[in-house]
């Protein structure tokens, strides 16, 4: 088909103007990309393979693959992604919260919003008045009331825009200038995190030295209790969406396996005798409810992989509570020993164990105020007024018009918010790493992302790194394959 | 719509050839040259006497201005305000000319000027950008190498650095040059690349008012380990309440690598083939390190300094602490006193590390070395000559900034005792003395980057402090990681691979001769280390 001279002037003019785009995406995304693509199967190496040295880059294969999955370090680094990853659903939880508190007006004239002004206020006042007398008290516990209270008179007074500025203003600040600032806050004798802490933990470890050491560790009992409540709660919800055919073979499978894998792991995390007979008790009745309830015929039928995505999001989320039941079981068992040397607070960034929550703590405050916090306040103002009003008809409390109404119809954009901070949280953690702490210490922060970067410019392994690069890719992408399979099934359902 | 496109694109073009016209290379009467190093306070005038050292020594342009033309159009060159500086001070009575008051009857007038600019490029001063700079063909001229050669070794073997050796033999900055024992530092496979800025080693500054304070007795210049832990709980148990959280430590940190060394231990043995930190010995200073920090509380902890060392580097928090008491001893070079003669004048001495059976001490610092793409070669390695003369060392020996490169000038008055802080007096030989007798470099060996080594290394003390791993299984792992990069490296070069094989033969003779009892040819050994431990322990069949 020919084009006339006035048609073929129109294309040129619109190729002049989409051009300089064009151009950027070939030169600066789209060429290297393939060339990573190609080098990943190459020995480049910036020693020696550049515009000084003579040696030629030469295929290697799958060599950089076999040589990634068999360094010990690429499991420990890719644990460490996975391990920051846990702390997606309380970010996602807690921008949902900030968008549900940030949708509520609070301009003046409220008498309970007043009230909590004045109580502010007083807070304020008597924190002041306490140092005024002498009393311990850390300047930390001034500013944040002192925040608080600043806060929430001005959304009194500004209304809810002056919230959401507030609430939305850690995103404007560039992420290595934020790293820095945590880092002196995490800093363990100066910073002010600790500061405020030590106080609290000195009063917290008085008063358990204080109770029967059998009192303490009882709440490790408690704490196991709970979880096989969990356990026996997630059992529950398995067998009645097999019986009503809502979920097949495979999910059960899979659901099974997170659901008791705390379980599992059980033996190996300490703990005390007493919370160990709870648990395996559990994993026998819990173990046995499960099967007497497939073993039965069902009135429904379904495909094998159905209710996959609820399945897995279900028991997943119940394996993340057990995990933390069973670790705050452990923390009471050994609080009394603890207790009688004094309660330090962690030392944050420098500590092995602690350097991966400090990161999770700094990400869920960002995520808190994020572009997700926007989206979900987006996502709530499009929610139908008169599902609401049905549901007040029907005499709905708030949690139920949460769970019921609110929850569901914000589906979509959960959705969307989980694939991202998936995709992010395994492409995530250079720039803490960098920033922060180098991937210390002794490698307990280093992501994939910053394994490459590390095998890519310190070593000058280019062709590894971009192996490593390309491995990373091919794990998000099935992730995110996964989660549009699955995920938006249930999501539509 | 299309007018606005044409319009934006003329502007951006126009904007284009505007960057390019006001380049700083285009706005200078002579050609420019980068020197790529940090931004200490001491740069402009190490930059400027180089300027004069270069009119001084003939290298650059004489002008005879026979005519008030002339003159005006001298002036009109497009000379930078420290070119305009150099000049005036190597050319007496040059000064009227940049007024426009030269008179006729003081011509003609003869005015030499340096045949280059340096000027100064911190921003690209990242190792990595360095690398990735050189091998783009873009990098500086002289490009800066620290950690006493950690990272000229690592850019040498990216082939980004000239080979310098027949030029420093022509312009005199050989590593006759320097201290006997930073030669090996300067050299990549045989080959010259460098040469020190400012040699550097790590003593412990001792603040003699914080043990006055506390009625402790001074350590000693050299000492043992045990002398060491001694003094240190001492210290540490009369400048601590009990019961309270401590804030004063005996020192701010370990010398690990001095400590492993004291105990007869390097990273690699005798011929750099093989990495030997699974060596009790290693065990051994990791379990010191732990248990001085966590048990003895001579040392800070990792929590101690992150809370202390919230700036790093140049100026950071530590020198504070050291001057207001809370660490009664601080590793640092002599570069330190750039620092502490701002604080006023703090009664001062140094100490040696302590040592397990060999005192020692490691000798680094900057080196400076040459881009070998760069535009103005043999300026740059002018540079470096420079660098080995009279008017950078003095200028060192005035600002103390670490050791001079040449060691003649340690023995200068103003080295030893400089008027203007005589609360220093005692230290500078200390520093200069440990240079000339006890040091020895880093050991680098060229089957594995330094900077993995390094990685590597501190892991393995991160697990053992953390308490991850036990000092015996920290030094396994670290011992089988390094040995396997090298192994990755032979596969990936056949020339290394022949080398590696010709080193093992080497060592396999060594460890015959040690077996046997026989002393050992110095030149069987490669590792630096070892070539002085050998030589301490009498086991060297020959002396050079």
């Amino acid at each position: 088909m020919s084009l006339t001279a006035r048609e073929r002037k129109k294309l040129a003019v619109g190729l002049a103007f989409i051009g300089p785009n064009i151009a950027g995406f070939l030169i600066f995304i789209l060429f290297p990309l393939v060339f990573s693509l190609a080098m990943a199967f190459t020995n480049w190496d910036l020693r020696l393979h550049n515009i000084f040295k003579g040696n030629d880059v030469r295929f290697v294969g799958l060599e950089n693959f076999v040589r990634l999955f068999r360094e010990p370090d690429f499991f420990q680094y890719l644990g460490n992604t996975l391990f920051l990853m846990m702390a997606i659903p309380f970010s996602v939880a807690g921008s949902l919260f900030a968008a549900i508190l940030l949708s509520q007006d609070l301009r003046g004239g409220d008498r309970r919003v007043w009230g909590g002004v004045l109580a502010c206020a007083g807070l304020v006042v008597g924190t002041g008045a306490l140092v005024m007398v002498g009393a311990k008290v850390t300047a930390m516990l001034l500013l944040v009331g002192g925040v608080a209270g600043i806060v929430l008179i001005g959304g009194v007074v500004g209304g809810r825009t002056v919230h959401r500025t507030l609430f939305y203003f850690p995103h404007f600040t560039a992420g290595v200038a934020t790293f820095l600032l945590w880092k002196k806050l995490y800093s363990p004798h100066t910073g002010p995190v600790n500061h405020a802490l030590r106080p609290i933990l000195t009063q917290f470890a008085g008063l358990v030295t204080r109770l029967p050491v059998g009192s303490v560790r009882a709440l490790a009992l408690f704490c196991a209790a709970l979880s096989a409540a969990v356990v026996l709660f997630g059992v529950r919800q398995l067998r009645r969406g097999w019986r009503d055919g809502e979920i097949g073979g495979l999910s059960i499978a899979l659901g099974s396996v997170l659901l008791f894998a705390p379980v599992v792991a059980w033996p190996c995390c300490g703990g005390s005798a007493g919370a160990g007979w709870v648990v395996v008790a559990t994993a026998v009745v819990a173990g046995g409810m499960l099967w007497v309830g497939i073993a039965k015929p069902r009135d429904f039928t379904c495909t094998l992989d159905r209710g996959l995505g609820h399945g897995l999001i279900v028991c997943g989320a119940l394996m993340v509570v057990q995990f933390a039941l069973l670790g705050l079981g452990n923390v009471f068992t050994d609080l009394p020993a603890m207790s009688a040397d004094g309660l330090n607070p962690p030392e944050w960034l420098t500590q092995y164990s602690w350097a991966k929550p400090s990161i999770m703590i700094m990400g869920f405050w960002a995520a808190i105020g994020s572009n997700n916090m926007l989206l979900y306040l987006a996502g709530l103002s499009n929610i139908p007024v008169e599902l609401y009003e049905a549901a007040d008809i029907d005499g709905a409390s708030r949690v139920q018009r949460f769970w019921n109404v609110t929850w569901p119809q914000l589906a979509p954009v959960t959705f969307f918010i989980l694939v991202m901070a998936v995709i992010h949280g395994l492409q995530g953690g250079f720039e803490m790493a960098r920033t922060m702490t180098r991937g210390g210490p002794a490698g307990s922060t280093t992501t994939l992302s910053y394994y490459v970067y590390t095998q890519g410019f310190e070593t000058g392994r280019l062709g590894y790194a971009s192996a490593v690069a390309w491995t990373l890719f091919a794990l998000v992408f099935l992730v995110t394959l996964f989660n549009w399979k699955f995920g938006n099934r249930y999501t539509n359902d | 719509m299309r007018k606005l496109f044409c319009i934006c694109g003329l502007l951006l073009l126009c904007a284009g050839v505007g960057t390019y016209l006001t380049q700083p290379e285009r706005q200078t009467a002579v050609p420019v040259i980068y020197w790529v190093i940090d931004p200490a306070p001491a740069r402009g005038q190490q930059i400027a006497l180089f300027h004069r050292w270069l009119i001084k020594n003939g290298h650059g342009a004489e002008y005879v201005l026979r005519t008030p033309q002339d003159v005006a159009a001298f002036r009109a060159e497009k000379w930078s305000p420290a070119l305009v500086k150099a000049i005036t001070d190597e050319n007496p009575g040059s000064d009227a000319i940049w007024q426009g008051e030269a008179s006729p009857a003081a011509l003609p007038l003869i005015i030499r000027a340096p045949g280059v600019e340096m000027r100064l490029d911190s921003a690209s001063n990242d190792l990595n950008k360095k690398l990735v700079q050189g091998i783009s063909g873009v990098a500086g001229d002289v490009i800066e190498g620290y950690g006493g050669g950690k990272q000229m070794q690592y850019l040498a073997a990216g082939g980004m650095l000239a080979d310098v050796t027949e030029s420093a033999q022509a312009y005199g900055f050989g590593p006759d040059k320097t201290y006997p024992a930073l030669a090996p530092a300067l050299f990549y496979d045989g080959r010259q690349y460098a040469f020190p800025r400012n040699p550097a080693q790590v003593l412990y500054w001792v603040n003699k008012g914080t043990f006055k304070e506390y009625g402790q007795p001074l350590p000693p210049s050299r000492w043992t380990i045990e002398e060491f832990e001694q003094c240190g709980k001492a210290f540490v148990a009369a400048a601590n309440p009990a019961g309270e959280r401590r804030t004063v430590f005996f020192a701010d940190r370990l010398m690990m690598v001095e400590l492993r060394r004291s105990l007869g231990l390097s990273v690699f043995n005798e011929t750099l083939t093989q990495c030997t930190l699974d060596d009790p010995r290693n065990a051994r200073a990791m379990a010191l390190m732990h248990k001085w920090t966590y048990e003895d509380h001579i040392l800070p902890s990792a929590a101690d300094k992150a809370s202390f060392d919230t700036e790093g580097g140049w100026g950071g928090q530590s020198f504070q602490l050291f001057k207001s008491g809370r660490y009664a001893m601080f590793a640092s070079g002599r570069w330190a006193l750039m620092l502490f003669r701002k604080f006023g004048a703090m009664q001062l001495a140094v100490v040696e590390p302590p040592h397990g059976g060999m005192p020692n001490t490691v000798l680094s610092g900057g080196q400076s070395t040459v881009y070998r793409a760069s535009k103005h070669r043999k300026y740059a390695e002018l540079f470096l000559a420079y660098m080995a003369g009279e008017d950078y060392n003095m200028q060192i020996v005035r600002d103390g900034d670490a050791l001079p490169p040449n060691p003649i000038y340690t023995e200068t008055e103003l080295f030893r005792h400089p008027p203007d802080y005589p609360n220093e007096w005692g230290c500078h030989e200390g520093y200069a003395n440990a240079a000339k007798t006890i040091a020895t470099v880093q050991s680098f060996s060229p089957f594995v980057l330094p900077v993995v080594v390094e990685r590597y290394d501190t892991m393995a003390q991160d697990d053992v402090m953390n308490d991850r791993a036990t000092p015996e299984e920290a030094g396994v792992r670290a011992s089988e990681r390094i040995n396997e990069e090298i192994g990755l490296t032979l596969r990936e070069s056949d020339v290394l691979r022949r080398r590696y094989e010709e080193l093992c033969t080497t060592q396999e003779q060594i460890e015959e001769l040690r077996a046997a009892g026989k002393p050992v040819p110095v030149a069987l050994i490669t590792n630096p280390f070892h070539q002085r431990y050998y030589r301490e322990q009498g086991w060297l069949a020959d002396e050079e």
